[in-house]
């Protein structure tokens, strides 16, 4: 089920998981701190905020909630896929990234929806302007996050970002992490 | 040093050729104009997409009587529907009336496409179905009859991939598709109940003309160092890419294929460590379910080795780890839309459809591990292919593909780390487009091999 038709949710941005309060806030800071990681290219300090286990998808663009176990993605990465993913953007030889894309990032719009037994459930807007080789991409979407709730802070366990263009413009891959 | 013939001044050639084959200095180059030219472009929509198959789509993307897909092909918009009889049609997407876009959704299933404009209603079989207002019209079947949603002149299905021409007088599809058809019926055979597409549709869109997307697919010389980190992650998880013993072969009319065993495993035929262990276990199984259906030699040679075909000219079928559709719908000269589909054995286990999605998509797509690095090429040739336009010296406006012509002159088979397969695409670019073509020397005898011999891949 998408996040978008969800209407339930907190009230007040707080919700209760594994007897500790999570509130907008936190998860706000969370965000915007992982989004600078991210435009600063700091993919170590990045691969932290995931739980091991942990996955990243990005669905494609006529995506109508399946999962990545029955429909094509763009990316549906398990734990291993994305610690070789930072690796290899960490390498010289990522060509599509070598130079770097400059990324710009802004999250909005984050609402707790739904609190687990150890996870809550999020959503966020974004906008990514990227610039490369004289060309500028925009990469409107969505976040879609199930976040673990530690005693003293948040990770992912899955780390969703749903695109709302109806196709990749060209030249817009997802060569980095959107 | 190979090369035994002391290499010519490169300069024009004089006669305005765009493709330039030298037998004695073993040299063949493409002029970059062809990659960059808005009027090569609309000779390209003219020559080639207005008068050849095409693909459009596959059949198990509208599975249901009344289902429909729209899609441009060749700047055409189109729809793609099963009618209600359970045939596979394709209508221009245009109201009879006055051209309006008669369906603007993407997909759906619908008895009828009517257009918002003025309420016209055609049937999904092409028939006007309501006319609002018909007694200002004649008063005569015959005028209805003219008005029915327009058909693409041909329709073909060869193992569920469905093409399309917009002129009636090409030759029948098995006809264009020659040799290739085979490679198609192999891929096909994978699934003992069939194969579909998935829905989840890679839409993408790069910066670069579409023959580099075609020479990117049958260039094995860029694979090492292009995909360097790929390469690296792979041998992480216990594979080894080799490129060794591995051919490219030209299959006629613009069509090509490279047979690869040592790039990757097959899910389901060919196990590697990053497939897990319950699938290795799965891998003999099904290895005793294709013998025992195909025998044991076409078993092996639709499971031993992995197969990159580019049928001419816009579908690329990358038969690797797992399966991809892709389809190039060239916008102008320097872009290109690209649609890529999973393709997967019906009926498989979850876990398996699962292992097939995570390790094609982690390869394959704008998002993997990979591809982007072909996308950042066919770009960064896009862009650095204005460097030498219209230059005082014009010996430097030309792209090299050389490689392996003494092997080739010699009579043997191409490898895949040559570039014989993007040399015979472009000799049948340049006849379909009209295009010089200077032939110095004397070209190898012989016909070449169309596609390895049976029961496996290479010599």
């Amino acid at each position: 089920m998408s996040a978008s038709s969800t209407t339930a949710g907190s009230r007040g941005g707080v919700v209760s998981v594994a007897s500790r309060e999570v509130t907008r806030a936190e998860v706000e800071e969370f965000l915007y701190r992982e989004a600078q990681l991210l435009d600063e290219w700091r993919l170590d300090e990045w691969l932290t905020l995931i739980e091991p286990g942990g996955r990243l998808e990005v669905p494609t663009t006529d995506w109508a909630g399946w999962d990545a176990t029955t429909a094509g993605y763009f990316v549906a990465d398990d734990y291993e896929l994305i610690q070789a993913r930072v690796k290899r953007l960490k390498s010289r030889k990522a060509h599509a990234e070598n130079p770097h894309s400059r990324t710009h990032r802004m999250v909005s719009n984050v609402l707790l929806l739904e609190a687990g037994a150890e996870t809550v459930w999020i959503s966020a807007n974004f906008i990514i302007h990227r610039y490369r080789d004289n060309g500028a991409y925009t990469y409107v979407g969505r976040y879609e996050h199930v976040l673990k709730v530690d005693p003293d802070g948040l990770r992912f366990r899955l780390r969703r970002a749903v695109p709302v263009m109806e196709s990749m413009d060209p030249g817009a891959r997802l060569s980095f992490i959107l | 040093m190979a090369q035994q013939t002391p290499v010519r001044p490169l300069g024009a050639t004089g006669d305005g050729a765009m493709i330039d084959e030298d037998w004695e200095a073993l040299r063949f180059r493409v002029h970059r104009s062809a990659y960059r030219d808005p009027e090569v472009f609309r000779t390209e929509i003219d020559r080639i997409w207005n008068h050849t198959w095409l693909y459009l789509g596959h059949e198990t993307e509208i599975p249901k009587a009344g289902d429909f897909k729209t899609r441009t092909l060749g700047g055409r918009p189109l729809i793609f529907c099963r009618d209600a009889g359970g045939e596979v049609r394709a209508f221009f997407n245009a109201c009879t009336h006055r051209g309006t876009v008669l369906c603007r959704h993407s997909e759906g299933n619908t008895k009828f496409f009517q257009c918002f404009y003025h309420a016209w209603a055609f049937s999904n079989s092409g028939e006007l179905a309501a006319l609002p207002g018909d007694d200002a019209y004649p008063d005569d079947p015959a005028f209805r009859a003219s008005m029915a949603l327009r058909q693409v002149p041909r329709l073909q299905i060869h193992e569920g991939f469905v093409f399309v021409a917009f002129d009636a007088d090409v030759p029948d599809l098995l006809t264009h598709l020659g040799p290739a058809a085979h490679y198609m019926s192999l891929t096909a055979k994978i699934g003992e109940h069939g194969m579909t597409t998935l829905p989840g549709v890679q839409l993408y869109s790069v910066k670069g003309n579409w023959k580099l997307a075609v020479e990117n697919a049958m260039d094995g010389y860029h694979f090492a160092p292009t995909h360097n980190t790929f390469v690296g992650y792979l041998r992480e998880t216990g594979f080894a890419v080799t490129d060794d013993d591995q051919y490219a072969y030209d299959l006629g009319g613009g069509h090509g294929l490279l047979v690869l065993t040592g790039h990757n495993g097959r899910i389901g035929m060919v196990w590697e460590p990053r497939f897990g262990d319950e699938e290795k276990t799965r891998t003999v199984a099904k290895r005793r379910e294709l013998e025992a259906r195909l025998g044991p030699e076409l078993a092996a040679e639709v499971a031993d080795a992995s197969r990159i075909l580019f049928v001419f000219p816009n579908l690329l079928l990358f038969d690797l780890e797992a399966l991809t559709i892709r389809q190039l719908e060239p916008v102008a000269a320097d872009r290109t839309d690209v649609r890529a589909w999973q393709f997967v054995e019906v009926g498989e286990p979850e876990s398996v459809r699962a292992l097939r999605i995570k390790t094609m998509v982690s390869f394959v797509g704008p998002g993997g591990l990979a591809t982007p690095d072909d996308i950042e090429a066919y770009e960064a040739v896009q862009r650095g292919i204005t460097a030498t336009a219209d230059s005082a010296d014009p010996a430097h406006d030309w792209s090299d593909m050389s490689r392996g012509m003494a092997n080739e002159k010699q009579g043997n088979q191409g490898r895949s780390i040559d570039e014989g397969a993007m040399r015979s695409f472009w000799r049948r670019w340049a006849e379909k487009v009209g295009a010089g073509t200077s032939v110095a020397g004397d070209p190898p005898a012989g016909t070449p091999a169309a596609g390895p011999a049976t029961g496996g891949a290479g010599k």
